[in-house]
Parts: C-alpha cells; sequence; structure tokens
C-alpha cells in the first residue's frame, strides 16, 4: 500500500523510491543523509559569516549591543525559542512514528510542527511590527523619525518657533533661545519617562553618524549639554538606568532613540545586525514551513512508509538546524 | 645574509633601472631589491631544473614505433620525496624569514621622520606638510636623505599609494589613517601612482615626487607657503593655471574635450550668459536673476567649488569633489580669475602659455609647474 | 552528430545505442537527469563563457597597446576589465574541470551509474545559467565597473559605481549555490556510491582531487554567499557593515571576500592538477609516482587553502603581525604543489610518452604552473610583496595559474576525454598546432607582464604615463594575446570538425586503465550494466595496441581483474 503510488514501466524489480544508481534502499539512505548533513554544514558557515560580524562588532562596541538589547521584547523571544523547540520536539516525533509506518501520527505530527513554524513567525511579524512602528529600521532609515511611535515625544518645532517670536515681543531681551525655552516648559505635560527633543543627537553628525573615532570620542560627550537646551527636565541621571525589557501592554519608559541624549554613536549598527540575522533565520524558518507542507502532501498521498521515509528524516535534520541557530540567536540578542 | 643586504644597502645609495626593476632611490629598495634577486635565482634555478628534467624526459622516454607495450617503473622512492619535500621547505623558510625582516623595516619609521599628509581623493592626491602650513597638489616635494613618513586619508573610496622608484606602497582607507615612510637617495623627479581601483580615473590619478636637497628643499617650502600671499592680483590667474590647474585637469580639460566634467575652455562665457543647464532642468540664467543665488556670476565658480553637488551640470554625474577646507580663499580668486582670463592663458589648442600677457605689474611670471597636463 | 557511418576499413564498429542517442529531443536534454548529458551541456555553457571572457580580454589588451589608450574611454575600459574577470572567475573557471568534465567523467571513473543526487545535478545547471543571465542582466542595468573583487566603500557608493552591482552581486550568489551542490554530490557520490574494490586507494587521482575541490565548494562557497548578501543589503539599505561613513569597515568587506576567494583559487588549479596526474601517467603509459603523496596533497591543500587569505590584503592595513602569520602559512601551501611537480616528472621517468595533444597540454602545464607557483614566492614574501601587490606582477601571476594552468588543464582534460564524451577523435596535426600557438601566444603574453609589474605598472589601469618605459611589454603582451586567440579558435574548429565527421573513437584510444576507458565511446546510458571490476588504475603493463581497434585492448596473456584476487 505503501510506497507503490507511482506508475512504473520496469522490467527489473526494485521499490519505487529507489533511484537507479542506488543498490540498495539502505545506500540511497545513507547518502542522503549524508548530503542532507553536508548542506546543513554550508547553512553553518552561511551564518557564521554573520555570527563573525557579529563578534567583531560586539567585542569593538560593546556598548551598542547593552543599548540595543534592551528594544527588544525578551517575552516573546523567549515564547519564540519554545514554540521553535516545541516544534523540533513534534518533528522529531514526525520522523519517529514514520519510521514505523504510522501515516496518521505523521500527518498530526507534522502539522503540529506546521502550527510551530507560523507561530514562531506570527510572533515574529508582531515584534517586527512594533520595532516599525517605533521607527527602528536597519541601516539609514533608523534615523527618520517615526510616524506614530509610543516612545516618541515630538515637538512642533514651527509652534515652537512661532510661540517664541511671540514671547520675545514681551520680553525685555530679546533672547530667542531663552524664549523656546519658556515655551517648552508651557507645552502640554510629556509623560515622566520621555526626554525633551535634543536636535543635537538627532541626525547625522556628531552623536549621530560618525566616520572617524576622535567623533565617536566627542559624542560621549553630548551628554553634557547646556541646560537650556533640555528645559525643566531635571532628571537626567534617571534616564542612564534603562529598563531590560516590558510586558506587553507595560508602558514603555526608556526613551526613543532619536530624542536620546545618550544614545550611543552608529546605534542602528545593532539593529543592523540583528535584523539581518533575524531575518535571514525567518527566511529559513519560512523555507522550512514551505518544506513541511511538501512533506505533508506527500505523506497523504501514502508516498511514505516504513521501508521509505527518508525526506521527511531529512527534513527534520533541517528544522532541527534552524532550530538550533534560534537557540544561539536568541541570547545573543535578547540575553546579553 | 640581512648585514650582506646591509652592505648593499650602504653601499647602492643610488642605482639605475636594471632588468627587472626600475631606478632604486630609496635605502629601503637596495634590501627589496637584493630580496627579489634572491627570490629570482632561487626561481631560475628550479626553473631549469625542472624544464631541463621535463625536456629531456619526452624526448629520451618518447614512444618510438612499435613500443606498444609497457613494463612498470618505479612508483615511489621514499627517500627522494623526502628530499624533495625538506629541500624547498628550508628555502621558502629562508625566504620567508628575510621577507619578514625587509616588511619590519618598511612598516617602522625612525623617529625623526619628516611628517606629510596626504589626501587621496577621486581622483587627484592633496599632500600637506604642517611643518610648513604648505598644501601641494599632485606633487610632493621631500627633502633627500631624510626619512619622511606620509600619513594618509581618504575622502571617499580606497585607495593606495605607490612609489615605484622607492619600493614602498599602502592602502588608503576611508575612515582611518593609514601610514608610510621612505628616506630618498637621490634628488630628481619620481612617479607617484595610485593603485587600488577607485573607479574612472583610476589610471590618471598620478603625483609626481620631487626629491630635493635640505636647504632647496626648505627654500622651495617657503616660497610655497607664502606663494598665494605674494603673489600680486595680476598674476594670480597664471598662478592657478600652473600652481592649481592640475588637481582639476584629470577631470577638465583646456581644449574643450569633454571629461569626467565641463571643459574648462569657454566655460566664463557661458556662466556669464547663463546658457548652462542643469540637471534639475533649472538653467543658469534663471538662478542669475537679481537676488538669486548666482546674482554675481563669479559666485557661480566659487560655488561649484565648495558645493558642487549643490547644482549639477546636466550630462554630467555629479563626481565632483568638494574642495572647501583645501582652498585657501585667494586660491579660489585666483580660479575665478583664471576663468575670466582663460583665453589669455591657454592657446586655441588647450596648451598652457608661457608667459601670458596679463596686463599689469610686470612681475617674475609663476614658473609652470612640471607634468602639468593639458 | 552523425548517425552514418564515417567509411572505416579499420577501426571501432559504430557505437549506436549511447548517451547521446537515448533519448532525442531538446527537452530530453534541458530536463536530463543524465551526469553525462549535463556535463555536456556545462562544457558548452562553459566554453560559450569562455569567447566571451576572451573577448573582453582581447578588448582589455588592444586598449593597452599605447599609452594613452587606443579604443575605449575611462568608464568603458573599467567595465571590460571587471567583466573579464567576473566571467572567468564565476562563469569560467570556478565551473569548468569539476561541472563540465567532473560531472561527465566522475561517476564512471569511479564505477558508478550517476552521482548520487542527479535532480540536485540539474538543478546546479540550471542555477548556473540563471546566474549567467543575472550577469547579463548587470550589463542592461547600468554596468559594472567595480573589478571582480567588487572591494567596498566603491562598490557600495550608487553615485560612483555603475547601476548593475546588484544584479552581478546576485547573480554570483545564485551561481555559489551551483557550485555548493556540485560539491556535495561529487562529496557523497565519492563516499557511498563506489563499488566493491574501488578502495580510497585505488580510486584514480582526478578523483581525489575533485574530492579536495568539492571540500573546498561546500565550505568556502556559503561565505561568499553571506558578504555578497551583505554588500547587496548595504548597497540597498545603508546598514553599515562596510561602509565607513555610515560606521562601518572596508577592510573587513576583504577578510569576509577573501576567507573565500582564496580557497576559491584552489577550487580552480585542484582539479586540474588532477587531470594533469591522469594525463601524465596515462600518455607516459607509466604508474604515476608518489600516489600517496599526490593524494594526500589534495585534501592538505584543500584545507590549507582556508589559513591563508590575508595573502591577498598585506598592504590593506590590517596588522603587521597578521600579516607576517599569513606569509609563513602561505609557504606551508606551496610545497605540496612543489612537490606534485616533481612527481609528475618522475612519472615521466622511463615512460614511454606519446606526443599526441593531450601529452603537450600536460607538458606545457607543467612549464607554465612552475612559472606560476615560483613568481607566487615572490608574492607570499612580504618585504616583494610591497612592491609588486597590485601591480601587473600579481597580474601576470594569476594568470599563470588561473589560465595558463587551471584551463590548460582544462583543454587538455577536454582533449583526452573527448574521444570518450563525444566518440569520435580529433585531427592529431593541428591540435598539435594550435597548442603550439597557445603554449607560444600565452607566455608571450603573460611574462611580458612580470616585468610591467616589477617596474612599476599598476593594475586596472586604461592608460599609463609614455615616460616610464611600459610600452614595449604592452605591446608585446597584446601581440601574444593575438597568437593565443588565433590557437583556440584553430582549438574551437578542429573540434567542431571532429564533431561533424571525425574518424569513429575506440573504447581506449590513449591506453587508460581508469574505468571510463573500459566502456564504449560514447558511454552507454547506465554507464555500466553491472558493477565493474577495478584493479590498480596506473599499471598500464596489461594493455596493447590493437590495429583493428585502433585502440589499446586489454593484453591476451593477463588476467582481467576480479577473475583474481584483487589486493
Amino acid at each position: 500500500m505503501y510506497g507503490q503510488a507511482k506508475e512504473h514501466d520496469h522490467d527489473h524489480d526494485h521499490p519505487d523510491f529507489l533511484g537507479h544508481h542506488w543498490e540498495s534502499p539502505t545506500q540511497q539512505f545513507e547518502a542522503g543523509k549524508f548530503g542532507m548533513w553536508l548542506f546543513l554544514t554550508t547553512e553553518v558557515l552561511l551564518f557564521g559569516g554573520l555570527f563573525c560580524a557579529y563578534t567583531v562588532w560586539r567585542s569593538n562596541h560593546p556598548e551598542l549591543f547593552r543599548y540595543g538589547s534592551q528594544f527588544l521584547d525578551t517575552f516573546w523571544g523567549a515564547t519564540n525559542t519554545a514554540v521553535l523547540l516545541i516544534s523540533s520536539m513534534t518533528m522529531a516525533m514526525a520522523v519517529t512514528y514514520a519510521a514505523r509506518g504510522k501515516t496518521k501520527a505523521v500527518i498530526i505530527c507534522l502539522l503540529l510542527t506546521l502550527m510551530g513554524a507560523a507561530g514562531f513567525m506570527a510572533i515574529k511579524y508582531v515584534e517586527y511590527n512594533h520595532k516599525f512602528h517605533e521607527g527602528f529600521y536597519p541601516g539609514l532609515a533608523f534615523y527618520e523619525e517615526p510616524n506614530a511611535s509610543h516612545l516618541w515625544q515630538p515637538l512642533d518645532e514651527t509652534a515652537v518657533a512661532h510661540l517664541a517670536h511671540d514671547k520675545t515681543m514681551d520680553m525685555d531681551e530679546s533672547n530667542l533661545l531663552h524664549a523656546e525655552a519658556l515655551v517648552r516648559a508651557e507645552l502640554p505635560e510629556a509623560p515622566a519617562e520621555a526626554v525633551t527633543w535634543n536636535k543635537a543627537v538627532a541626525g547625522p553628525g556628531p552623536g549621530g553618524l560618525t566616520t572617524s573615532h576622535e567623533q565617536e570620542q566627542l559624542a560621549e560627550f553630548t551628554a553634557f549639554l547646556p541646560e537650556a537646551f533640555l528645559g525643566d527636565n531635571e532628571d537626567i541621571a534617571g534616564e542612564l538606568e534603562f529598563a531590560d525589557g516590558h510586558a506587553p501592554g507595560e508602558a514603555p519608559h526608556m526613551a526613543h532613540p532619536l530624542q536620546d541624549p545618550v544614545r550611543p554613536v552608529n546605534a542602528q549598527k545593532f539593529f543592523t545586525i540583528y535584523f539581518m540575522m533575524t531575518g535571514l533565520h525567518g527566511i529559513h524558518v519560512v523555507l522550512g514551513g514551505f518544506m513541511i507542507i511538501w512533506l505533508l502532501y506527500r505523506t497523504i498521498r501514502g508516498e511514505f512508509s516504513r521501508e521509505y521515509y527518508t525526506p521527511i528524516d531529512l527534513g527534520g535534520l533541517y528544522w532541527h538546524v534552524v532550530d538550533l541557530i534560534w537557540i544561539f540567536l536568541f541570547p545573543l540578542f535578547y540575553l546579553i | 645574509m640581512m648585514s650582506l643586504l646591509m652592505t648593499l644597502a650602504a653601499a647602492a645609495p643610488y642605482k639605475e633601472a636594471t632588468f627587472w626593476m626600475p631606478e632604486s632611490a630609496s635605502t629601503v629598495a637596495p634590501q627589496v631589491d637584493g630580496l627579489f634577486d634572491f627570490i629570482n635565482i632561487i626561481c631560475y634555478i628550479f626553473f631549469v631544473l625542472v624544464v631541463a628534467a621535463l625536456i629531456y624526459f619526452a624526448v629520451k622516454y618518447r614512444q618510438r614505433a612499435g613500443q606498444n607495450t609497457f613494463e612498470g617503473g618505479p612508483t615511489h622512492n621514499l627517500a627522494l620525496e623526502i628530499t624533495w619535500t625538506a629541500i624547498p621547505s628550508v628555502i621558502v623558510i629562508v625566504m620567508f624569514v628575510l621577507g619578514m625582516q625587509t616588511f619590519l623595516d618598511l612598516r617602522t619609521a625612525p623617529s625623526n621622520s619628516y611628517d606629510v599628509s596626504v589626501t587621496a581623493q577621486k581622483w587627484s592626491w592633496t599632500f600637506q606638510h604642517p611643518a610648513y602650513a604648505v598644501t601641494e597638489a599632485a606633487e610632493l616635494t621631500v627633502p633627500v636623505n631624510r626619512p619622511v613618513r606620509l600619513l594618509m586619508s581618504s575622502q571617499d573610496v580606497l585607495h593606495s599609494l605607490f612609489i615605484p622608484a622607492f619600493r614602498v606602497k599602502q592602502d588608503i582607507v576611508p575612515g582611518r589613517y593609514t601610514s608610510l615612510w621612505f628616506e630618498a637617495t637621490k634628488p630628481g623627479t619620481y612617479q607617484l601612482y595610485c593603485t587600488e581601483y577607485c573607479g574612472k580615473d583610476h589610471s590618471k590619478m598620478l603625483a609626481t615626487v620631487h626629491v630635493l636637497e635640505w636647504d632647496e628643499f626648505q627654500t622651495r617650502l617657503g616660497k610655497l607657503a607664502r606663494e598665494y600671499e605674494d603673489i600680486p592680483e595680476s598674476q594670480l590667474p597664471a598662478y592657478a593655471i600652473n600652481r592649481l590647474y592640475n588637481r582639476c585637469a584629470s577631470c577638465h580639460s583646456l581644449d574643450g574635450t569633454t571629461g569626467t566634467g565641463p571643459s574648462f575652455k569657454g566655460m566664463w562665457d557661458r556662466t556669464q550668459q547663463g546658457t548652462t543647464v542643469f540637471t534639475d532642468g533649472s538653467t543658469l540664467k534663471q538662478l542669475q536673476a537679481s537676488g538669486a543665488e548666482y546674482e554675481i556670476p563669479e559666485n557661480y565658480i566659487r560655488a561649484s567649488l565648495v558645493q558642487p553637488q549643490r547644482h549639477v551640470v546636466q550630462g554630467f554625474t555629479g563626481a565632483m569633489p568638494s574642495f572647501q577646507g583645501q582652498l585657501k580663499e585667494r586660491q579660489i580668486d585666483a580660479i575665478v580669475l583664471m576663468m575670466k582670463h582663460l583665453d589669455t592663458l591657454v592657446d586655441a589648442d588647450g596648451n598652457i602659455i608661457e608667459n601670458p600677457d596679463l596686463g599689469g605689474d610686470e612681475e617674475a611670471p609663476v614658473e609652470q609647474q612640471e607634468g602639468s597636463t593639458k | 552528430m552523425s548517425t552514418t557511418d564515417t567509411p572505416n576499413m579499420t577501426g571501432p564498429a559504430p557505437v549506436p545505442d549511447n548517451y547521446l542517442t537515448y533519448s532525442r529531443g531538446i527537452w530530453s536534454w534541458l530536463f536530463t537527469l543524465d551526469h553525462k548529458r549535463i556535463g555536456l551541456m556545462y562544457l558548452m555553457s562553459v566554453l560559450g563563457s569562455f569567447f566571451i571572457g576572451g573577448i573582453m580580454a582581447l578588448l582589455v589588451r588592444t586598449q593597452l597597446l599605447v599609452p594613452e589608450g587606443l579604443i575605449m574611454d575611462q568608464d568603458q575600459y573599467n567595465q571590460v576589465f571587471t567583466l573579464h574577470g567576473a566571467i572567468m572567475v564565476f562563469l569560467v573557471i570556478i565551473p569548468s574541470v569539476p561541472a563540465a568534465l567532473g560531472n561527465f567523467v566522475l561517476p564512471i571513473m569511479l564505477g558508478a551509474k550517476d552521482v548520487a543526487f542527479p535532480r540536485l545535478n540539474l538543478f546546479s545547471y540550471w542555477l548556473w545559467m540563471t546566474g549567467a543571465l543575472m550577469f547579463v542582466l548587470a550589463l542592461f542595468t547600468g554596468g559594472l565597473d567595480t573589478g571582480w573583487t567588487f572591494y567596498t566603500p566603491y562598490s557600495i557608493d550608487t553615485g560612483s559605481a555603475m547601476g548593475g552591482v546588484i544584479p552581478a552581486l546576485t547573480g554570483a550568489f545564485v551561481l555559489g549555490f551551483s557550485s555548493i551542490f556540485t560539491g556535495m554530490n561529487f562529496i557523497v557520490t565519492i563516499h557511498r556510491l563506489r563499488p566493491p574494490g574501488m578502495t580510497w586507494f585505488r580510486m584514480p587521482l582526478f578523483l581525489w582531487a575533485i574530492y579536495g575541490t568539492a571540500i573546498i565548494q561546500v565550505l568556502a562557497t556559503p561565505v561568499l554567499g553571506i558578504t555578497l548578501a551583505l554588500l547587496v543589503v548595504e548597497r540597498a539599505f545603508g546598514i553599515g557593515i562596510f561602509n565607513p561613513a555610515l560606521g562601518g569597515d572596508p577592510v573587513l568587506y576583504q577578510h569576509f571576500f577573501w576567507f573565500y576567494s582564496h580557497p576559491a583559487v584552489y577550487i580552480m588549479i585542484l582539479p586540474g592538477m588532477g587531470i594533469i596526474s591522469d594525463l601524465i601517467a596515462v600518455h607516459s603509459h607509466r604508474h604515476i609516482f608518489g600516489y600517496s603523496f599526490i593524494a594526500w596533497s589534495s585534501i592538505s591543500i584543500a584545507i590549507f587553502s582556508f589559513l591563508v587569505w590575508g595573502h591577498h590584503m598585506f598592504t590593506s592595513g590590517q596588522s603587521e603581525l597578521v600579516s607576517v602569520v599569513f606569509s609563513l602559512i602561505t609557504f606551508s601551501v606551496a610545497i605540496p604543489s612543489a612537490v606534485k611537480v616533481f612527481n609528475w616528472l618522475a612519472t615521466m621517468y622511463k615512460g614511454t610518452i606519446s606526443w599526441n595533444t593531450p601529452m603537450l597540454y600536460g607538458m606545457g602545464f607543467i612549464f607554465i604552473f612552475t612559472i606560476g607557483g615560483l613568481t607566487g614566492l615572490h608574492l607570499g614574501t612580504l618585504g616583494t610583496d610591497i612592491h609588486l601587490h597590485d601591480t601587473y606582477f600579481v597580474v601576470a601571476h594569476f594568470h599563470y595559474v588561473m589560465m595558463g594552468s587551471a584551463l590548460i588543464a582544462f583543454i587538455g582534460g577536454i582533449h583526452h576525454w573527448w574521444p570518450k564524451m563525444t566518440g569520435r577523435m580529433y585531427n592529431e596535426n593541428w591540435g598539435r598546432i594550435a597548442f603550439s600557438l597557445v603554449f607560444i601566444g600565452f607566455n608571450l603574453t603573460f611574462f611580458s607582464q612580470f616585468m610591467l609589474g616589477s617596474q612599476g605598472m599598476p593594475r586596472r589601469y586604461g592608460t599609463y604615463p609614455a615616460d616610464a618605459g611600459f610600452q614595449f611589454y604592452h605591446v608585446l603582451s597584446t601581440a601574444g594575446s593575438y597568437i593565443l586567440a588565433i590557437g583556440f579558435f584553430i582549438t574551437a574548429g578542429y573540434l567542431i570538425q571532429s564533431l561533424l565527421g571525425g574518424r569513429r573513437a575506440p573504447s581506449n584510444p590513449w591506453g587508460g586503465r581508469s574505468l571510463e576507458w573500459q566502456c564504449t565511446s560514447p558511454p552507454p546510458h547506465d554507464n555500466f550494466s553491472e558493477a565493474p571490476a577495478v584493479g590498480d588504475c596506473y599499471d598500464f603493463s596489461v594493455l596493447r595496441w590493437d590495429e583493428n581497434e585502433q585502440g589499446y585492448v586489454w593484453r591476451d596473456d593477463v588476467a582481467h581483474p576480479g577473475s583474481e584476487d584483487v589486493s
């Protein structure tokens, strides 16, 4: 019943699934496994380049990673880890049941694995969406003002300037700077944790993007700024303590990077490497999902049996490696 | 071996070009050449051995007519195999050690070096002498018999500074400083190349190294330091065409040929008439309206030097780098005047005229620097 | 492929039922799972790309005839040399021996019916095609002028480098996977599909070479993949990894790039060396000298090749210590290659050498590879490399080893296995004439470039100073390139003529002992109907020439392996 779904015109007797150049199903199976391990080695090397870049950057700029990881939600990361681990388990179960020829169980386990993959991607979608909402993009786009972020406290510059102009008419000294500071002080109350807009920190330039070490060192001192620029915000020291992450629904109590006077230089690099690595991993999860669908299709059609379940075994290997890579990514980005 | 090479170095401060190597005009060059010759000798020996064996065996053991069955022959010989593995191994280790020593000498500048800052950009060289507050373009003047250290930075992409006669080379990496050092042993003129591909005019990114005796060197740099201050107004155009134009030459011709940038020929006329069209469709005429930024046409020339990306002429790629900070105010004045007087400075074919008739005080003409291109 | 017989009084009978006639029609080729057909398709594609890359080369050489550049402006020249390099490296040399010859020969030589994963093999071919098309696309979407090495930041800056960079990088990425899958296939095939009797140390040396190459393909190419992917993302989104304006490091790119590209040059040369081992042995009718050493050296070269990438970067700004370490390890890689040359010479000693075209290419290889390898010493030695780096000396060195050695070995291999692949012989006299032109032309073209480089002529220059004494050598070099081109055109001519009406080939025209010479020329669809008997593949004493067959057959007084104890 199993393994004989296809028509075959042959003058010699061999199972359907056995390639012409193989002596025996065992030889084919062993070779297939070997080939799969080789492929997985290439995957490890592919990610290896990125892990190498991570290592180089982290050792050269540890402050970037300490700063950036606070914006990652450890809860969702941990959930994703659990989801992948469970899906790895269901995948392994699928392989075991396939070896025993229990097709129904295989189908159930594959479906569960697929749900795990989908769940992982759903959580990933939520996470990425949240990031993009806040304006955390890889690369240069990081420095663009986000549209609607709940960390961001936009100040209407035109309004401030207009009001300041009016104020200088009232005052004895036509000191625009002082006037602007007064205007800001009178603006509606921002949430306690937000920091007043600081132009010097935001775009490219000192504190933003830089090309030289001297500028990087200079940028470290931008935290110490004249009071007039900071308005009435007394508690600068408080901003130096950042939360490690927060549960969903909890109000964030860290400053948006574009408004943060103590944001390290080249902060976009953290999100760059984060999105590159988790993105590449996500692509592999999606491809794995398609692979599982294909395996499901073939299982339902009855192409596998106790004698031949190689594709499920090899698919399982792939899935385990995808899971393993995440096991490394999670602590490297979320935990340390 | 090293002492032999060092003795060679002391004995041969300068050497003419040989079959393999160009002239040898620095203290480290004889060392490098000696090492090169040593490697060559090893190579000649092994090459002759291999090719002789090859030809000899091919001829001697040639298949003769009727030879259609084949007996065996030696398939291995441990003693021979070990020997011909061990001997090359020893030889290459010697090569490595000698190479490493020469390399470390090349990379370690003496502490009393004379410093020059080098700025490389697409596609020209600028050399600054901090000790004299002098900037040279496409020319590097250095003293003889003194160690010179070049501190190099790039404005844009990778470049590499190479002076074959001195046997020195170092990549210039944007975002950091790199350095090389040399001590020239004979006054003269030497070629300097960019030797890391940097785009369109990479092949034209050349410079000349002038090595002078110490007092001559000091005199010359002193003169350069004062040069644009001392020059009378009337001679500024000649100064610009002779001393500054070579920075522009790789992209802007004088004879009407369009290069990476428009030709200077007729540029002032076009500027005054406002016929130039920019990539966004606007014309210079529009920008010369009353109250607009180029109402005074000279400002267009000035803006092109310090903010070249502001208005890019249609048909060109906007590859011009900014010279902000590299040109002093008086040098910018000189360039503007040069544009205005270009007809007097350059003949119909684009050649620079020796003693142009600029009117004004008859001061000594500024000498044309060597290697100025058309 | 003519089905009518060429009238032959003597000579082998035509082989009516072979892999070429097994099935007909274009789809039976485009969707074939037969490794032999896939090998042939690769061969045609690679040779086609070689033609295009060669035209680029002739354009470069013609440009450099005069100091101010003869035929192109700077932009055109920059594109031409970039395409020459990219096409030759990615589309020609890297796939050449493994994909074109290896695919055809490996399973038969091993004694198997096919490679381990025939569908993956076909997929590899289509990936190659896709990558090649993307390169073509690069030409039409803005051109490519970064050099084949795509150094940053020039390749990132969309204002300076042309718009075809991203299609070209994507094409190279896809080609990388073609290479990876081929490597995977070969490793599993050699491990798992050996027939009884074919132990590791009974394998012909070509298989050892392919095996070493496959290891490199599998381990190194993914790193190229991620490097190119990072470069694409950098260029498109400005992520700031290689671009110093965004806090990145251009030298990091060089490390990533050369980590693959140095092992890549061993992907190019190792299979070529494998061919030479077999060519020299077969055409000298002598057992290869030092089999064990050559076999082990293929693996050790493969492993050591991963440790020396920094010797491309001695002037890049990396630390002195790093440079010293890389220089030392580089010399260790040189030794096994040198000893191989000695082994090949020793194989010729007391041989019975036929001066036919494959052997001429083999001997030419030894001559050229000796020069190429020896000039690597100048470049591995730190003190001299500072002067020679990025000059024409490097260009000469790598053309000697990549073109003069790897490509010459490829052409030699094509001639050696031509009768087997096509069932036809080619005209031997024309073969010798063409070889002479290729050999002379090659040496003239590239030896002059050594002097150009040591005298200071930099690389990637489309014009050069008139007073530096370079023109003389450039003219010599260009003259040589035209001679070389004529040699290749003649080669193409007589090979095509052989296809159209060459003499039929016997099973064993040269007297080889490896298994591919035991099946018909061309081989049947299945290679072997039952597992072949394996003996010592370098023992030629069991063969004799047969006039009727016009080829070599087993001697009547010697028992076949399989009917005796195979020890």
